[in-house]
């Protein structure tokens, strides 16, 4: 099944990151949302370690003498990917975040406006 | 100033580490339009800018922590939206804009011909002097900025503004982040807002330092000239549409 070393060391280095995120998935430190583009990623990259005929039918399209370098560049691919996407995540957390702050503000200056006019104006007990 | 009396003004002031200029910028603020309301924006400041603000007559905002100038502004006009103001004035907390000119923005506006009107410091040489790098940037901006809006603009980073309802309406429901001035310009121009400009004086600095380095002058211009690009290949926000809520 693994006719050289890299292969074996792709395999068992995939393996491990997908155990590895389902298993932070499992204690929830990972959100699955964000697990899934990982998964995908080990998966596909597992998948083409074991299936050796069909790396050795997709490098030379891609370009690649070295078969098994085909695994790298597949997963710097996914690695962009899942990146860029995470950027897309902070520029929305950072979106939210601020819509929090502003209401937050505005809210506290309101209130503390409201207790002002209470004071001066206590209602009859 | 012959304004309508019923007019309702708040002059917004987005202030972040400025108690040594504050004071006397809020004061000359309320003694030059004392039928304004004035909120200070207090950006998440380190020092007693809230403090001073509110001793100094002004209403505070205070933002739990730095949220950059854009977000500050926008805060500003969305107590402006919420509070049925006709008209919103902003001035920095620095004290680089003389409260006394905002009368001259604020006639220009209720002429009715533009729906914001900005005061420029370069539309006549009254002997304002900018470091030569600065200009520099402002210069290759205002030109960029000009050429995208199809209408002449000599001061594009100028935070000296008055807007009228449905200018302040837009801006409360978007404003650009960062280094808001001169992609605000032509987010009025999409949107059909009218802007014209005004002569203003413009004095140094009360106190605080400003915080453009030439770094950071630099890597603002970037920024802009790119989010200026990218908001010409946006579709322009229908009015009452906001870009914040999902």
């Amino acid at each position: 099944m693994f006719t050289d070393r890299l292969t074996l060391f792709v395999f068992v280095a995939a393996f491990g990151l997908l155990l590895l995120v389902l298993e932070m998935v499992r204690r929830r430190a990972l959100a699955e949302k964000y697990s899934l583009l990982w998964l995908i990623m080990a998966g596909a990259i597992l998948l083409l370690a074991v299936a050796r005929p069909a790396l050795d039918r997709i490098a030379p399209v891609l370009g690649v003498y070295y078969a098994p370098s085909a695994l790298f560049v597949a997963g710097f691919v996914g690695l962009l990917v899942i990146l860029l996407y995470l950027s897309t995540v902070i520029t929305q957390l950072t979106r939210e975040n601020r819509i929090a702050a502003q209401q937050i503000g505005i809210l506290q200056a309101r209130l503390e406006a409201l207790e002002k006019s209470l004071e001066q104006a206590p209602y009859d007990k | 100033m012959n304004l309508p009396e019923e007019t309702e003004i708040l002059v917004i002031i987005p202030a972040y580490n400025e108690e040594e200029s504050l004071e006397r910028v809020v004061s000359g603020v309320r003694a030059s339009v004392p039928r304004a309301d004035v909120v200070v924006i207090n950006d998440g400041s380190h020092d007693s800018t809230p403090l001073i603000a509110e001793r100094a007559g002004a209403t505070v905002v205070s933002l739990p922590y730095n949220l950059g100038i854009g977000a500050a502004m926008q805060t500003g006009f969305m107590v402006a939206l919420a509070g049925d103001y006709q008209v919103a004035v902003q001035v920095d907390g620095d004290g680089q804009h003389d409260p006394n000119e905002i009368g001259m923005l604020l006639e220009r506006l209720l002429l009715g011909e533009a729906d914001v009107v900005v005061g420029s410091r370069y539309l006549e040489n009254r002997g304002y002097i900018t470091p030569w790098p600065r200009m520099f940037g402002i210069r290759i901006l205002a030109r960029y900025v000009s050429m995208l809006a199809g209408q002449h603009f000599s001061d594009t980073t100028s935070g000296f503004r008055a807007s009228n309802r449905r200018a302040l309406e837009s801006c409360a429901q978007n404003y650009p982040a960062d280094y808001p001035e001169p992609e605000s310009l032509l987010a009025f121009r999409k949107m059909g807002l009218r802007v014209s400009e005004v002569a203003v004086s413009m004095n140094k600095r009360y106190g605080g330092k400003s915080s453009i380095t030439p770094f950071w002058s630099a890597y603002y211009m970037i920024k802009v000239i790119l989010a200026v690009t990218i908001l010409l290949l946006r579709r322009a926000p229908r009015r009452g549409e906001s870009t914040y809520v999902h």
